[in-house]
């Protein structure tokens, strides 16, 4: 198995204020190492710095100190173009265009990944159908229900078919039912096409169910690292809700 | 095939603001309703005091001016903005787009709609003030230099939201009106005081009006206006471009396009 994702050393702080400034130290010394293939796991408390460091991978934020390569590349300054062919990413609470139906963003997006002509027509009608949203193809993204934002973010993820996933909060805020059912399509993406995933999330459950080695992060910082049997080991704890709690504390 | 990627995705931003424009109430009062009236406020002022039909293509020249660049770099400007209000910049700076994509797919909507308005300005100045063109020719030149004005403007809009954030969109509305106050909308420069004259000089815009009220019998203030306002907005646009990139590269190191988004 290659490594898609390596960072060392990896640190990220966020300034605010022009008189009195401020200093978030929202990244310490982070060191990854992601292997192929599998479903990554970035679990921690709110602000433990999860999103900054997924945002560090997808190329959005650019680190203060450290060095990353994705994919073979380093990024630690640049994000090749070509590199973004091959990743994409899926927020929980997801926004779009507001004034573009289901099918009109998908095609957008597919035209940003330069999928067009009749691949662009036949991907669309495959991640509409694949996400069950062939109800709502001709719906405007503002008139949609909350768990269908979700499976439009989630189709629109997969819209270049990547190399690399980025799930940030994917079942945050949805129905216990939607959120299991988007559990179960990222398990089937991941089966069908070996999709290397990393997921942020501050359900337990998910993270059981979906990751196969973890990371928690508490303050910019990482705690723990492993599978899930070695952070409930490393914390005694009998499962990933009691090792989160006494991580945390 | 990387010249088709660029093709595929100017499309793409075309093919959003177009949906954008499309049914949509305030597009609608851009194209028709404020261009309109303004320019039935300038040319009933003509009337009132009976100018000759020269100052008239004078003064209407402004109005349509007005109306045809706002259109054209407000469209530019929302290239940005449509991503801001709907907080879905993230999502669009995540696939392999660059600054010249997103500018010029959303700058060919605003040729469109700006053509529109110039089209419809044209028809009432004609039918209801007299208002007689200078010829084709005259009139495809001076409109690719208001087209190539509306970009710099929506570029510097999009470059200072950019670096400051959504705090700043009002100048996307504002911006056009202080600028054609300095290149004399309705008056020649040289009325206003000599260090708005120097800054006059330095915008292309002022030398694109002054080309085509010399068609009028106006002698320009400045000489070779046509050569000076092409070179100008070039070289605006060109540095626009590699500002952008730069306020770009700033924003990630920033986190400003992740905080637009929130």
């Amino acid at each position: 198995m290659d490594n898609v994702i390596v960072a060392k050393s990896v640190y990220k702080t966020f300034k605010s204020g022009f008189i009195n400034k401020k200093y978030v130290n929202a990244l310490k010394d982070i060191n990854i190492t992601i292997k192929r293939g599998e479903i990554f796991g970035l679990l921690g408390p709110n602000g433990a710095g999860k999103t900054t460091l997924l945002n560090i991978f997808s190329g959005q934020l650019l680190p203060d100190k450290g060095q990353v390569w994705i994919l073979g590349k380093e990024i630690t300054t640049n994000m090749p173009l070509e590199l973004k062919t091959r990743i994409n990413m899926c927020s929980g609470n997801p926004n779009f265009p507001w004034s573009l139906t289901v099918e009109e963003n998908l095609k957008f997006f597919s035209l940003l990944y330069n999928i067009h002509g009749s691949n662009c027509a036949t991907a669309v009608d495959k991640y509409i159908k694949m996400f069950g949203l062939e109800k709502v193809r001709k719906t405007r993204y503002d008139s949609l229900s909350t768990g269908n934002k979700q499976r439009l973010a989630l189709a629109k993820s997969l819209i270049n078919n990547p190399e690399i996933l980025y799930l940030d909060e994917p079942t945050i805020g949805l129905d216990p039912d939607i959120a299991k059912k988007i559990r179960e399509s990222i398990l089937r993406i991941h089966q069908e096409t070996n999709m290397t995933i990393i997921l942020t999330t501050h359900y337990m459950k998910e993270a059981e169910e979906l990751c196969e080695r973890i990371s928690f992060i508490k303050d910019g910082e990482i705690k723990a690292l492993g599978t899930k049997y070695d952070i409930m080991k490393l914390t005694k704890s009998e499962n990933l809700e009691d090792a989160f709690i006494e991580l945390s504390g | 095939m990387h010249s088709l990627n660029f093709l595929v995705k100017i499309y793409a931003f075309a093919y959003r603001n177009y949906i954008f424009a499309k049914g949509n109430f305030f597009a609608f009062l851009e194209i028709l309703f404020w261009p309109v009236v303004g320019l039935l406020s300038v040319g009933l002022m003509t009337k009132f005091l009976n100018l000759d039909k020269n100052f008239v293509a004078f003064v209407l020249t402004g109005a349509i001016t007005g109306g045809v660049l706002q259109v054209t770099q407000l469209d530019v400007s929302y290239s940005l903005l449509y991503d801001i209000w709907s907080k879905s910049i993230k999502q669009t700076f995540l696939a392999p787009v660059t600054q010249y994509d997103y500018i010029i797919g959303s700058w060919l909507i605003g040729m469109a709609r700006g053509l529109t308005v110039f089209v419809i300005l044209s028809f009432f100045s004609a039918k209801l003030f007299g208002f007689i063109y200078p010829g084709l020719i005259i009139s495809i030149i001076f409109l690719t230099g208001i087209f190539l004005t509306g970009l710099m403007i929506g570029m510097f809009v999009c470059l200072l939201v950019m670096l400051y954030g959504q705090r700043v969109e009002v100048t996307a509305w504002s911006l056009v009106a202080l600028l054609m106050l300095v290149c004399g909308m309705y008056y020649p420069v040289n009325l206003l005081p000599k260090p708005f004259v120097i800054i006059a000089a330095f915008i292309p815009l002022t030398h694109f009006l002054e080309y085509y009220r010399s068609f009028y019998g106006f002698s320009p203030v400045f000489t070779y206006s046509l050569i000076k306002g092409f070179v100008l907005v070039i070289f605006y646009i060109i540095l626009l471009f590699i500002l952008l990139k730069y306020a770009f590269e700033h924003s990630r190191r920033t986190g400003m396009i992740l905080r637009l988004s929130e």
